[in-house]
């Protein structure tokens, strides 16, 4: 029962991450994909943390931390000046978290992907400025907790569909990944490399200290947010064809969100507010991987 | 501008790195190594650890046959491997492949996930597989001088003996008739149990080095100073003796004893017109069908009364529902009362009906008569398969304690009486071939510390139940449905069994049930979850954040202590339980 | 070879011989000339470089600080609310130690918005890090985006250089444009072991604790403390190779000089003027170009200036709250000088007022009539 994924790992013990940590997971788990011949760079976020203080590095790939807005832009450079110096094939992948994504960066995003930049673009997404304390983001789901959306006044607006807004650009490929689900985040991420064009992967990577879960729940968790529908895995090519890669069996929404505190303070007519918002999404979804 | 080769470089990979003047650092924030300097496993509270688990079907196993491992050798592709570890405990699962009611399916995890694994069909498929291909089991280390008498030639003395020469010995196995077997032999009819299957596995217990005495009946013609003569002895004579009806006219010609029915046709003698007769059993065992179903065969019409009902039977339910199938008409809720015969021939029963009243001692509903409720059925035969029990004859003189109708014996098989052992259903009446099985490997490893040691205690049997030759590393935590993780257990529906009904059942003894062959045979074993065994799937190196586990030695894993936070993904994900938690400093 | 070209493009003449071979930049009046033609320069095939048109100047400075790290030479152009909005970044360039030049337009910042030109834009730099140097003309203009890369390349601090929004960005001048052979002999190939490879991967720019920091910084003024030396040495070879040399500072007719006006930029060729003027009238009027503003030519200015009895600074901005930036600057260098002149500060020509010799005239008779200066900057024709 071994998974079909690289075994070469790039990523190295010792960093600074939390028990548990959903976006740990998910870069050693995206560096497996796409190898060594690779520039990371690193936007503001925990990562940015996470990847160990001077003079020492978490990574065994080239790796430039950047400033918060500039994922998309650092990395349009980047990408140019290794084709100017001979290495047209080295990929060039940025990861940013969910503000530096949604909000933040989402103006140098936007830019680089209308360029069409040569770029994998991911964003690990633990929806809430994380890094600097749990503040709400425009990744973070109708009715959480964060210290900016208190229990009296929880996010009142749905999270920012990324995936859709990247395929409205017509860019060549993206996609939603899970930690919980390796192979299909290693296909993806490998699919992305070998596309010439801008490329967005969007993971979900819960986070223990900002969600209020237990660490050890941190894959059931994700695997949770698959089977009820909050966060399917599907793939858009050229912002026109989707396609759902994976089906798994139907669990309500409240199986998912029982687990995290962050949601704890929602009453039954809120969380049947949500399972009908996420089953009309669904809908919506199939529909458009039928055509 | 300062060289990235002039810069400070660890003395290790763990090294930390340190500057001892601006000299000696970058001109810009780079790295100059990694952060395996930094030692995250000071941050966790819990740790985890790899310890396999009991599986519920080795548990269960009365013969403590490693299920879960020779299951997994199959599944990785190599049926001989499979083969070995299950003979390394059990000499017979060509028979218990064959005749085990197999508790281990009914304590099966997998029945919550689509259906138990059909494990006796996989005993049987490597016992046939061994057979077809000749594998064979290597003599046992260098001979030991001792010697060791075994009475009995059924399950337990075969398995006894089997153990004692995988040991170094070469025992003596005395059996009171011609061939070795016993109830597999005499008692288990060849549809459920093909003579052939027995022999060869007789065969290869024999060419192990023990030796054969036929035709040598206790109390007859083998008398006690010739077994007092050995170094030790086990006594297995089993329960050979059938409780009488006791109620009048039991004596009459054509009333005869299930065992010895069985017998007769197991030997070929001659038994008088059974073709065309009625033929009414009694009881509801598994000698009671084995009975129906075998004078059904020889041409009669049978109808088996039992005094409980159908829920109560003791019989494999498997058993029950193919003799039905077959034709066996059954009768429940009824006692015989009286036997009713003309010029000493049997002709009909007088039947007393019952209902269910408080358990008895076993547990079960205890029959009550219902009053003026009587009737007749007309027999020629009365077959009488209503219990068996030990016949105390010929222990008599030897000093064998017999108690409540069983030789009294120990843990460790002990009798009480000097160098004598016993063991199987004259010791523990448990009734089936698995039980006497263990039963025999218990007492060839108390045989065995009792000759090295010279004492019967100190001997430790591992995980209780059944004594393992091999003994394995798992813990008494025996894995149950809730210790899985559902979401590695995709459920699939266990595969059907062909049962051969054959369109002419008399005269036919061939064998009925068809097994699981090849290809079905390892997809079988691919459905097996592997409770609480470690079989290197790789999720929990998968899903660890930090990195902290590893392939190491001997297709396990390593965790990296210096590294792991005490997360608990990795004991959470694994889908068997063969991955814990525990608190630090433990 | 001379053209008559307007100092935007002198700046793009500029940067196609130095190679560069990564441009990103975002238009804003009055650039856009400088990247209009370095599109064509990249279109036509005469300048082998990628040219990223980002969605703003925050990300063209994100882009070349990429673009660098990687080891290509990298340049980009702006101008006052650009270089605004550039600013988290150019701390960035600086401190990651990127040798990106920079052409900066100087103009006015808004609100309300004001195209023309003063200092304000690139002044407020200045304490990002980048060397800063301001250009009297385009043929100045030209040369220096030349030296810059060497400059950058040299110390691995980034450099601006400056020129005034419409009378040098689109004013035409001849301008002497040098060969690509006399420019590749003079600016190699850049080539860098700090750089972002996968055959030796490290990570750049990440968390440095208090205990590196301050060395860390300390490093980086280091290194201006070296440009000091570069930026001569490199105008001195400039000079040996183009027969033009501009220095740090510029001295014009300084002999017996009582009063000095500073200035710096496009003022100072009105301020020759001047000069010219009042010596014929027997005036001891001596003028100082101040051509590098960072690293700071304390030891430059103290030389000519220290003599002095009066400096008549000509500042085209305004440190609210204080005074003129070239004049407080100038007082804090000569401060610790046995004697020193009395400086006086003139808030001049902000979004583009035009600066004449008549005005150039009013602010060195006000000077010449004054024995000190007040302790607020004059604030040259203003409504009363």
């Amino acid at each position: 029962m071994s998974y079909a994924i690289p075994e070469r790992e790039l990523m190295d013990s010792g960093h600074v991450g939390c028990p548990g940590c959903g976006a740990a997971l998910a870069m050693r788990l995206a560096l497996k994909a796409v190898g060594d011949d690779v520039v990371v760079l690193i936007v503001a976020s925990c990562w940015s943390i996470i990847a160990g203080p001077f003079p020492y590095s978490s990574l065994r790939v080239p790796t430039l931390h950047t400033a918060f807005e500039t994922g998309g832009s650092a990395a349009s450079g980047v990408k140019a000046a290794l084709e100017m110096r001979g290495r047209p094939h080295t990929t060039v992948m940025t990861w940013a978290g969910d503000g530096g994504t949604f909000d933040i960066g989402f103006q140098a995003l936007s830019g680089a992907v209308e360029r069409n930049e040569d770029f994998i673009y991911v964003c690990y997404d633990n929806e809430a400025y994380m890094n600097t304390g749990i503040q709400r983001s425009s990744a973070t789901p109708l009715g959480a907790w964060t210290t900016t959306t208190p229990v009296g006044t929880p996010k009142d607006t749905p999270k920012k569909d990324m995936v859709a807004i990247m395929a409205a650009h017509g860019i060549p490929y993206t996609a939603t990944a899970s930690v919980a689900y390796p192979e299909d985040l290693v296909r993806k991420l490998q699919k992305a490399q070998g596309i010439r064009g801008s490329k967005f992967i969007h993971i979900l990577a819960p986070c223990p200290s900002g969600w209020k879960s237990e660490p050890a729940e941190t894959i059931k968790i994700s695997r949770l947010a698959v089977q009820s529908k909050i966060f399917p895995l599907y793939e858009v090519e050229g912002g026109r064809k989707w396609r759902i890669t994976v089906r798994p069996p139907e669990v309500p929404v409240i199986e998912y969100m029982r687990r995290q505190g962050r949601f704890s303070h929602l009453s039954n007519a809120q969380i049947e507010a949500i399972q009908h918002n996420v089953d009309e999404h669904w809908a919506e979804l199939v529909a458009k991987a039928e055509q | 501008m300062k060289s990235k080769h002039s810069m400070p470089k660890p003395a290790a990979p763990d090294a930390p790195i340190t500057f001892a003047s601006l000299a000696e650092m970058p001109p810009l924030p780079v790295s100059l190594g990694s952060t395996l300097n930094n030692k995250t496993g000071t941050w966790r509270y819990i740790r985890p650890f790899y310890e396999d688990r009991t599986p519920p079907c080795s548990y269960a196993c009365p013969a403590g046959n490693d299920v879960v491992h020779y299951i997994g050798a199959l599944r990785d592709g190599d049926p001989e491997a499979a083969w070995r570890i299950l003979v390394a405990e059990n000499p017979l699962p060509g028979v218990c492949g064959r005749v085990c009611p197999h508790p281990c399916e009914r304590e099966c995890n997998r029945r919550e996930f689509g259906g138990a694994i059909a494990i006796h069909a996989l005993e049987r498929f490597l016992a046939d597989e061994a057979a077809a291909h000749g594998w064979t089991i290597g003599a046992g280390p260098a001979r030991r001088p001792e010697r060791i008498a075994i009475v009995g030639s059924g399950p337990a003395g075969l398995s006894c003996a089997y153990h004692l020469a995988r040991l170094g010995y070469e025992p003596t196995v005395y059996e009171a008739e011609s061939q070795p077997g016993g109830l597999l032999r005499y008692g288990i009819p060849a549809y459920r149990l093909p003579k052939d299957v027995l022999d060869r596995e007789i065969a290869a217990i024999e060419r192990l080095g023990v030796r054969f005495a036929l035709n040598r009946r206790l109390g007859d013609n083998l008398a006690w100073p010739e077994l007092a003569a050995a170094d030790a002895v086990f006594l297995a004579t089993g329960q050979g003796a059938s409780r009488p009806l006791q109620v009048p006219g039991e004596g009459a010609a054509g009333v005869i004893a299930g065992l010895d029915f069985l017998r007769r046709v197991a030997t070929g003698k001659s038994l008088g017109t059974v073709a065309g007769s009625k033929a009414i059993v009694i009881g509801g065992g598994n000698t009671a069908i084995d009975a129906a179903r075998t004078a059904l065969r020889l041409g009669a019409s049978v109808t088996v009364v039992y005094r409980r009902t159908e829920a109560e039977m003791p019989a494999i339910a498997g058993e029950v529902a193919e003799a039905r199938a077959e034709g066996v008409a059954f009768r429940f809720l009824a006692a015989p009362a009286q036997v009713l015969a003309e010029g000493g021939q049997v002709r009909s029963v007088r039947f007393q009906e019952m209902r269910l009243g408080a358990p008895d001692a076993s547990g079960r509903a205890r029959p009550e008569p219902v009053p003026g409720h009587e009737f007749i059925l007309p027999a020629d035969w009365v077959i009488v398969a209503a219990g068996q029990e030990l016949d105390p004859a010929p222990l008599q003189g030897a000093g064998i304690p017999v108690e409540h109708g069983r030789i009294r014996a120990g843990e460790a098989a002990e009798t009480g009486v000097a160098r004598v052992f016993a063991g199987g259903d004259a010791a523990t009446g448990e009734g089936t071939v698995a039980q006497a099985i263990g039963s025999g490997k218990r007492a060839a490893l108390a045989i065995d510390h009792y000759l090295r040691t010279g004492s019967t205690e100190g001997l430790v049997l591992p995980q209780g139940r059944a004594a393992h030759a091999t003994p394995r590393n798992a813990a008494e935590a025996v894995v149950r449905p809730a210790d899985l993780n559902a979401d590695y257990i995709t459920p699939e529906p266990a595969p059907e069994l062909e049962a051969w009904a054959p369109p002419q059942m008399v005269g036919n003894f061939a064998e009925v049930n068809a097994g699981l062959a090849g290809q079905a045979a390892a997809r079988e074993a691919a459905r097996c979850i592997s409770c609480g065994t470690c079989i290197s799937c790789d999720t929990c190196l998968i899903f660890c954040p930090d990195v902290a586990i590893a392939h190491a030695e001997g297709g396990r894993y390593a965790i990296a202590y210096d590294y792991c936070k005490g997360c608990g993904i990795c004991a959470t994900e694994c889908p068997r339980s063969a991955l814990h938690m525990e608190e630090e400093g433990q | 070879m001379k053209k008559v070209i307007m100092g935007n493009h002198a700046v793009s003449y500029g940067v196609r011989l130095a190679r560069a071979e990564v441009i990103s930049a975002y238009p804003i009046t009055p650039q856009t000339q400088i990247v209009e033609m370095l599109s064509e320069f990249c279109s036509d095939g005469s300048l082998n470089a990628r040219f990223i048109k980002v969605e703003s100047e925050h990300s063209a400075m994100a882009a070349v600080v990429g673009a660098s790290s990687v080891g290509a030479r990298a340049f980009t152009a702006t101008s006052s609310q650009g270089l605004l909005l550039m600013h988290e970044m150019l701390h960035w360039a600086a401190g990651a130690r990127l040798p990106i030049v920079l052409a900066n337009v100087n103009r006015a910042v808004g609100p309300g918005w004001n195209v023309w030109t003063d200092q304000s834009d690139s002044l407020s730099q200045r304490d990002t890090g980048w060397l800063q140097i301001y250009c009297e003309s385009n043929q100045e203009a030209l040369d220096t985006v030349i030296q810059a890369f060497k400059i950058a390349e040299t110390v691995r601090l980034p450099v601006m250089m400056v020129l005034d929004a419409f009378i040098l960005s689109h004013t035409e001048e001849p301008v002497d444009v040098p060969a690509q052979e006399q420019v590749d002999a003079f600016l190699p190939r850049y080539e860098t072991e700090w750089r972002l490879d996968p055959d030796d991967p490290r990570a750049f720019n990440m968390l440095v604790a208090p205990e590196h920091y301050m060395e860390m910084r300390l490093q980086m003024q280091q290194a201006m403390d070296e440009a000091m030396g570069v930026v001569a040495a490199v105008d001195e070879e400039f000079g040996a190779h183009f027969g033009r040399r501009y220095g740090l500072v510029e001295p014009y007719a300084m002999e017996g000089a009582e009063t000095v006006l500073l200035t710096a930029g496009a003022t100072t060729s009105t301020a020759r003027v001047v000069v010219d003027a009042l010596r014929s009238e027997g005036h001891r009027v001596g003028l100082v170009k101040q051509r590098l503003f960072r690293p700071y030519p304390a030891a430059e200015l103290r030389r000519l200036l220290g003599q002095a009895k009066k400096v008549g600074v000509i500042d085209r901005n305004i440190s609210y709250g204080h005074e003129g930036i070239f004049a407080s600057e100038l007082k804090a260098a000569l401060y610790d000088l046995p004697s020193r002149p009395q400086v006086f500060d003139f808030v001049v020509g902000l979004g583009g007022r035009d600066v004449t010799p008549a005005t150039i005239r009013g602010i060195a008779d006000y000077v010449l009539g004054h024995d000190a200066p007040g302790l607020e900057p004059v604030w040259w024709e203003v409504k009363p």
